[in-house]
């Protein structure tokens, strides 16, 4: 039998080295010679263009709904550049699929800096995969804008990080904000934490816990690519659980739902605005198991969440007509949908920034403006952004809401915030009346 | 207690499906002694098959069947077509194969079937069942699932120990040679060895997509723990694998809910590396001659 073990042993090192290389996925760490600097004119700035690039997931367990993000950042630029540009220039986005995998991120993003040459990275999506290049990216100084992701390391210290700035509310200031709602709402649930093992179930758990720590009574935590989450799940149900707040991604708050469904766990949900979409969720849902869901919308009905922009939800409002507009006159494929005004709305933010830091436009000059004008600018967000020298985190609020057939319904009054032990309070500024110019185009 | 038995339930089914895989392996290395890296992305192009028949209006059932019949063919065309050019080669070259047949499949369903994640249907729904009032986590697709594999094993051992075609496939594994002089068809036993195990492959793929997610990569993870639970039974015995992947799903279940999801892949390595410490033909393997 010595032939049989030797081809045993054959395949057992091939099986090994497969697991070796899954295990190893994470790494990725480059140092990259410095990529070209100033000079008379700006990397990735002619006359006529300005280049610039992102990476997202348009594959892999992100990509449900996060995939749509750079099509409306894409959409919102085609209008920009068919009303003149910025300051004569049109804007070039160059879109990378990273399948939110931080190895690709580092490769990707390597590309977009020395061989696109590209002036600044915009919108690019992830904790973990942004990890992995943003030491790199300020290496370079390279700006690296609006990441998409509301973990605290794009903007808390900007004397680290000089050149990233975040734009949507960071995850810990969301679970402040839900924290002490179900302090004061809910003050005799048992609440069960189901997180993402990264950073971003990290700052949030680290927001809730300034509220409600005594209240949490089991935590558990799922990685990113096992879809299996039966086990965590049967945890937080033996943990007598009646309110589990989940900061998951859309995938995850599907697979958590059914996983529920099959242990028949009934908890009051509260979902983080990152995995929270009605319409996504509920049509992956709404397949599994012919009727056993009902239609798409509703499944996530009674779900808490929470907004900092308007979403497709409320056509009425003047930005989602606006964002309805430049969509439609972008002939991409497929329906306006809250990912893709999610894109369009940092596209708006880059584009004021773009008109603030003037006609030379340097990498500078950019994050200077930013930092100087930045707290001021107008847009769709419902709170005001905090950018200064001090702060490069985003919109500093949110409003709670529950959802029935995929309309939110305004649990409280836009409530603002910041990091560590700042006071929550009702939003004074009337930045969410604020209406967008005629244009379309920031003023 | 309820999490404990939950987490087990669960762990059930998912050792259930890594059996299924497990078997698919075990058959074709008894009729062809090559290990196929293939069987993943085989079966999950056929799931793709399946969904889009029920996507198209047409019901479950008919997916399930076309999707079994679309392995069949599948397998078997592989075998001809790919595999047989290095057939009489050192295996390694076979195994070589097979595996940039993983690739090329992965690419190719992501050009056909698009690389979204889509949700799958189950039979049998997907609510947990009751017992005296509280929902236990084994629904009617789980239990399905495990019935499904357990009737295939049983098929498995009957056609290789009991008909005189399991006895030709062994045969024409064994020793080519031999084989044909004894007046056995081996092109055709391995033919039908490649088209059995896809097929076996494939039922694994439609019972993990059942109420889940799909996608050209979701087989992935099945590969690693189904290669793993095919060799803690010895790569050799049907039954080895249907223990092998219930130990090693009941363990995994328990990993990560008792220590922590992020340890899930290396405690299936580290399982491995002791069975294979202690017992390195598989916990299931015949008795080892003595070398003199």
């Amino acid at each position: 039998m010595n032939t049989r073990t030797r081809k045993l042993a054959v395949l057992t090192s091939v099986l090994a080295l497969t697991a070796l290389a899954g295990a190893c996925g994470a790494g990725g760490k480059d140092d990259d010679d410095k990529g070209g600097g100033g000079g008379a004119t700006e990397v990735g700035v002619t006359d006529a263009a300005v280049t610039i690039g992102g990476t997202f997931p348009l594959t892999g367990v992100a990509a449900p709904g996060y995939s749509e993000i750079p099509t409306g950042a894409q959409a919102y630029f085609d209008y920009v550049n068919a009303n003149g540009g910025v300051h004569g220039r049109s804007i070039e986005f160059l879109v990378k699929d990273d399948g939110y995998d931080p190895t690709k991120t580092s490769s990707l993003t390597d590309e977009l800096v020395l061989k696109d040459k590209v002036f600044a990275t915009l919108g690019s999506l992830g904790t973990p995969t942004h990890n992995a290049v943003v030491d790199s990216l300020n290496d370079q100084e390279v700006p690296d804008l609006f990441v998409s992701s509301g973990a605290l390391a794009w903007g808390d210290d900007p004397g680290a990080h000089p050149w990233t700035f975040g734009w949507q509310p960071d995850y810990e200031i969301e679970g402040k904000i839900i924290g002490q709602w179900v302090s004061e709402n809910m003050p005799d649930a048992k609440v069960g934490l189901f997180l993402q093992d990264d950073d971003f179930g990290e700052d949030a758990e680290k927001g809730v816990r300034e509220y409600i720590d005594a209240q949490v009574v089991e935590a558990q935590r799922y990685t990113s690519g096992n879809t299996d989450v039966g086990p965590q799940i049967a945890a937080l149900q033996a943990s007598g659980a009646d309110l589990v707040l989940s900061f998951t991604t859309p995938s995850y708050t599907a697979l958590g739902q059914l996983v529920s469904l099959k242990l028949g766990f009934k908890p009051q949900w509260y979902v983080s605005n990152v995995g929270s979409d009605p319409t996504l969720v509920g049509g992956l849902l709404e397949r599994f198991s012919e009727g056993a869901v009902p239609g798409t919308a509703s499944s996530l009905n009674g779900v808490m969440t929470t907004r900092y922009i308007p979403g497709v939800d409320q056509p009425d409002n003047p930005w989602v007509q606006l964002w309805q507009k430049v969509w439609d006159e972008s002939g991409q494929d497929g329906e306006l949908t809250n990912y893709r005004i999610y894109g369009m709305s940092f596209a708006y933010t880059f584009v004021q920034a773009l008109e603030a830091a003037g006609e030379d436009l340097t990498r500078d000059g950019l994050v200077e403006a930013i930092e100087d004008d930045g707290g001021d600018f107008a847009g769709p967000q419902l709170a005001p952004y905090r950018y200064s020298s001090d702060s490069h985190l985003g919109i500093s609020g949110m409003q709670v809401v529950e959802l029935q057939d995929g309309v939110g319904q305004p649990v409280t009054d836009v409530l603002t915030t910041d990091i560590g032990d700042s006071e929550i309070a009702t939003d004074d500024s009337g930045q969410a009346d604020d209406a967008p110019p005629e244009s379309g185009l920031p003023e | 207690m309820q999490q404990l038995i939950n987490t087990a339930l669960g762990g059930l089914t998912l050792g259930m499906v890594y059996a299924a895989f497990a078997l698919a392996l075990v058959l074709i290395w008894r009729s062809t002694h090559v290990v196929n890296f293939a069987q993943a992305p085989m079966a999950m192009v056929t799931t793709f098959v399946a969904l889009e028949i029920i996507d198209h209006g047409h019901s479950y059932w008919l997916g399930f069947a076309v999707a079994l019949a679309a392995g069949l063919v599948l397998g078997a065309v592989v075998e001809r077509v790919v595999v047989r050019p290095v057939e009489g080669g050192p295996e390694i070259n076979a195994v070589i194969l097979t595996l940039g047949l993983f690739i090329v499949l992965h690419a190719l369903a992501s050009v056909v079937f698009g690389n979204r994640y889509r949700s799958f249907p189950a039979a049998f729904g997907i609510r947990g069942i009751d017992v005296g009032g509280t929902t236990i986590a084994l629904t009617g697709f789980g239990i399905f699932t495990i019935l499904a594999v357990l009737a295939v094993m049983t098929l498995l051992v009957l056609l290789f120990r009991f008909t005189d075609l399991g006895l030709r496939m062994r045969a024409a594994a064994f020793n080519q040679e031999v084989a044909r002089l004894l007046g056995v068809r081996v092109g055709r036993m391995l033919t039908l060895g490649w088209a059995l195990a896809a097929l076996v492959g494939s039922l694994s793929g439609l019972l993990i997509a059942g109420g889940s997610l799909v996608s050209p990569g979701y087989m992935d993870s099945v590969v690693v723990y189904g290669f793993v639970a095919a060799v803690l039974g010895g790569l050799d015995s049907p039954v080895g694998a249907v223990v092998g992947g219930l130990f090693l799903g009941l363990s995994l279940s328990f990993v990560s809910g008792y220590v922590g999801s992020q340890l899930v892949a290396l405690a299936a390595l580290a399982i491995l590396m002791a069975v294979l410490f202690l017992r390195p033909d598989g916990l299931f393997a015949p008795a080892r001659e003595r070398r003199v």
